[in-house]
């Protein structure tokens, strides 16, 4: 044993106390990970689950601007969500022109004042408007070869994330963000997962409590665990027919009556149109509505108008996930290669210049005839007392 | 600023622990203790290799950017294996890490942990995520083995035998700082390389061969030299010729130069101890729960033959005491089947192959950017 220094009465001689710690925290340069003090916040754009979004400027460059989504952990009895590890991990991978580019991980700095937990923010490059801001704006409008190319970057952008074994799970208008000059972005990736883990032929036990009511397909609504990719080609459907009937087209407030609006416009679920679909969790347990015919292209050709759109809805709404169009084979449809064919949205997008987001929106109004299919309204208020263009802020 | 999680040697002589005057020898035994607490917490725990593995890689580089006089290594190894959880899709909850975690350390050491450890753990998390830059996904040899395995020809149960060796080393790399030096694919092709001199397996011949290739890694990786391979071999090999005697067990978190506190005086290990370099798991208090394996996990081997060189030139039969991995591998980070993971969606009828792209998922280098956008393909009636 080495003689007594001044140190042995203390229990803990090189331990750092709190305060020491503390101290160590708040001085620390960490390399890697910039405090968000290097933008300034300019307008909440977003008011999500999983928290705030905040359109920034980088200070360093006036001309940058980035959306910061904040990572709430106030509620986090496990430390630093799973949720938003996630999404970190996997906006990490996907790098691709459809996709919402991350920048990095920003984080305020560890002080008294939040009790030495830093803050941290999701930065990405910001995108100027979402698409259900769009949509619900009646004074944007999309002409056809608009439309495509808008649904032609999503499947791509869906091509994309798939073939890296990606899942969204949570396709809907407001996760869909078009930048000023057209370009269309996946984003909002808090819900995906990768779909590598099913090692072995054993099956995925994955959760089925994803993706927003109105765009949840069917195998998601009977309990399916062993989901994939054709789930986010059920919400794409969705999307595209939105773009014409610029509300969503199946408003349930109940899965129970998700799959009943699902019912009266795909036809009844059956094993006679989709094999199997009687040994899913929750086929016994529904209602699902016998003798209902299909009627998708019926009920969507007076807004659909063009027949090579009609026929591409109909394969994306298919119940059968076996059989619903993928993303490659979507993209090779007619629908993408008959005049008109996909034109930019840069010139359009151009006219207006004000930011359009859901969440600065009003609310949108209901598609006439698709909401006269069903009975109850829709959970989200579809008042048409509000103005068309009622912004309230001007953010870019 | 980009990290760059790949240092020079000399970079791992003068890291935080260093200037904050802790020896390099003493420094790298923390890490070993450090890296071998995690993979006892992560195998009590059923864990997988990959969770554990993970946890370890985030240890190693936590520690190239603070001093272990700053942060106790036990707390910093919970976080690890905490984070690491969470990102490997196998999450535990933080109160049953530090539950686990008090079962393997003595009272001495689990005083590192303080008033709150849940807390501790909590804070420490968020301080752990912004050092590593939120670099989370991290890629072992482990799968680069299996995929090398693949290739070999040759007698079917050396090979086996062969490749539950090479895990092991890779398993025991994990006290190494090996993973800060390279890459997972050259770690792998080394251990495999050791493992087949000292299982007397040599490789003749290799699925893909060609006349460019004089080695069968030469397919898989380029300008290894076999420096570089007996580098990284030995330092694997030194963790076994660190024996007992020297080490008896991991003293506290003190300088050198100063003393034990009187308060804690050293007192006997009772069985949770465990010193550094025997493997064998705590027999007593507490006992492991019933569905925990006994754990066989080969004993190092003493320091004899390996402490005055490896013999490279006539590999022994390997010997006993190097014990030969279990049959089966290790059960706490237990090898899988040699074989093709089946592609993670089994092609079930209705999910079409995946086209072009290759299959990229996070054990693979990250997507090609450039891949071909699909949407450029003429349409199919054109073709
Ligand atoms: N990069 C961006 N540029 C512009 N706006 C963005 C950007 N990212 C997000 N937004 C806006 O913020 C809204 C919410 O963002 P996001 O969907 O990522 O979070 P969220 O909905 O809170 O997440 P979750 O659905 O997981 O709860 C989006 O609908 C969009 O309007
Ligand atoms: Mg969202």
């Amino acid at each position: 044993m080495q003689s007594s220094t001044p140190r042995e009465s203390h229990p803990h001689p090189v331990m750092m106390s709190v305060k020491e710690k503390e101290r160590y925290i708040e001085n620390f340069q960490f390399p890697y990970c910039d405090e968000s003090t290097k933008y300034e916040k300019v307008a909440k754009i977003g008011q999500g689950t999983f928290g705030e979004v905040f359109k920034a400027r980088d200070k360093s460059n006036a001309k940058k601007f980035v959306a910061l989504k904040k990572v709430l952990m106030e509620n986090e009895k496990e430390g630093f969500p799973i949720t938003a590890l996630r999404e970190i991990r996997i906006l990490q991978l996907l790098k691709h022109e459809n996709v919402v580019n991350l920048i990095e991980i920003c984080r305020t700095k560890a002080t008294q004042n939040n009790r030495y937990r830093s803050t941290f923010y999701l930065v990405f490059d910001f995108c100027e408007h979402d698409l259900a801001g769009l949509l619900s704006n009646v004074n944007v409008k999309f002409s056809l070869g608009e439309i495509k190319k808008v649904m032609q970057q999503l499947l791509n952008g869906l091509y994309y994330i798939h073939s890296n074994k990606i899942l969204h799970r949570d396709m809907k208008a407001a996760n869909v963000l078009i930048t000023k000059n057209g370009i269309l972005k996946l984003a909002d990736f808090g819900l995906a997962r990768a779909f590598s883990a099913n090692k072995n032929g054993v099956p995925n036990r994955f959760t089925n409590r994803v993706v927003t009511l109105w765009y949840r397909p069917p195998e998601l609504l009977l309990g399916e665990r062993n989901y994939g990719p054709p789930v986010d080609l059920w919400g794409a459907g969705c999307i595209m027919a939105e773009m014409w009937t610029r509300s969503p087209i199946m408003q349930g407030n109940s899965e129970q009556q998700q799959l009943t609006l699902i019912s009266q416009l795909c036809g009844s679920i059956t094993p006679a149109v989709w094999p199997g679909v009687e040994n899913l969790d929750l086929y016994k347990k529904m209602e699902l509505p016998q003798q209902q015919k299909r009627k998708v292209k019926e009920r969507l050709k007076y807004y659909l108008k063009d027949p090579y759109a009609c026929d591409l809805l109909d394969k994306l709404l298919i119940l059968d996930p076996s059989k619903r169009v993928d993303s490659d084979t979507a993209l090779n449809h007619d629908f993408f290669w008959t005049d008109p064919m996909p034109c930019d949205l840069g010139k359009m997008l151009g006219n207006h210049t004000q930011s359009m987001f859901e969440y600065l929106a009003p609310p949108r109004r209901p598609a006439q005839h698709m909401r006269a299919h069903h009975q109850l309204p829709g959970a989200r208020p579809t008042t048409s007392a509000v103005q068309d263009n009622g912004y309230q802020d001007r953010v870019f | 600023m980009m990290p760059c999680w790949y240092y020079e040697k000399k970079e791992l002589k003068n890291t935080p622990s260093t200037l904050d005057g802790i020896d390099y020898e003493t420094e790298m035994r923390y890490r070993k203790e450090g890296a071998r607490f995690i993979i006892d917490t992560g195998s009590k725990m059923d864990l997988g290799y990959n969770t554990t593995a993970t946890g370890v890689v985030y240890f190693h580089r936590f520690y190239m950017f603070h001093s272990f006089k700053q942060f106790p290594r036990y707390v910093t190894a919970c976080c690890c294996l905490f984070l690491a959880g969470k990102v490997e899709e196998t999450p535990k909850k933080c109160k049953d890490i530090i539950k686990t975690a008090r079962g393997l350390l003595s009272d001495q050491k689990f005083t590192q942990f303080g008033e709150d450890p849940k807390e501790e753990v909590m804070t420490l998390e968020r301080i752990l995520l912004q050092t590593i830059k939120f670099d989370l996904q991290v890629e072992h040899p482990y799968n680069y083995l299996l995929k090398y395995a693949k290739c070999l020809k040759g007698d079917k149960t050396k090979l086996q035998k062969m490749v539950q060796m090479a895990w092991t080393f890779v398993n025991d790399s994990l006290c190494t700082t090996l993973a800060l030096q390279w890459e997972p694919e050259i770690i792998a092709v080394a251990l495999m390389y050791l493992a087949g001199k000292l299982s007397q397996f040599e490789v003749v011949d290799w699925v893909g061969r060609t006349s460019k290739h004089l080695r069968w890694w030469d397919m898989f990786v380029e300008d290894v030299t076999m420096e570089l391979l007996e580098d990284i071999c030995h330092q694997v090999l030194d963790l076994y010729s660190q024996s007992t005697t020297t080490v008896p067990d991991s003293p506290p978190l003190l300088p050198r130069g100063s003393q034990l506190p009187p308060s804690t005086p050293t007192k006997p290990t009772n069985g949770q101890e465990k010193s550094t370099t025997d493997m064998l798991p705590p027999t007593t208090n507490p006992a492991p729960p019933p569905e925990v394996p006994p754990y066989p996990y080969p004993a190092m081997p003493p320091t004899e033959p390996y402490a005055h060189g490896f013999p490279y030139t006539a590999p022994p039969i390997p010997a006993p005491h190097i014990a030969p991995p279990p049959p089966g591998p290790p059960p706490h980070i237990p090898a899988p089947p040699i074989t093709v993971y089946p592609p993670p969606f089994p092609a079930p009828p209705h999910y079409p192959p995946i086209p072009p792209n290759p299959p990229n998922n996070f054990y693979t280098p990250p997507p090609n950017p450039s891949a071909p956008p699909p949407s450029l393909r003429p349409p199919f009636y054109n073709s």
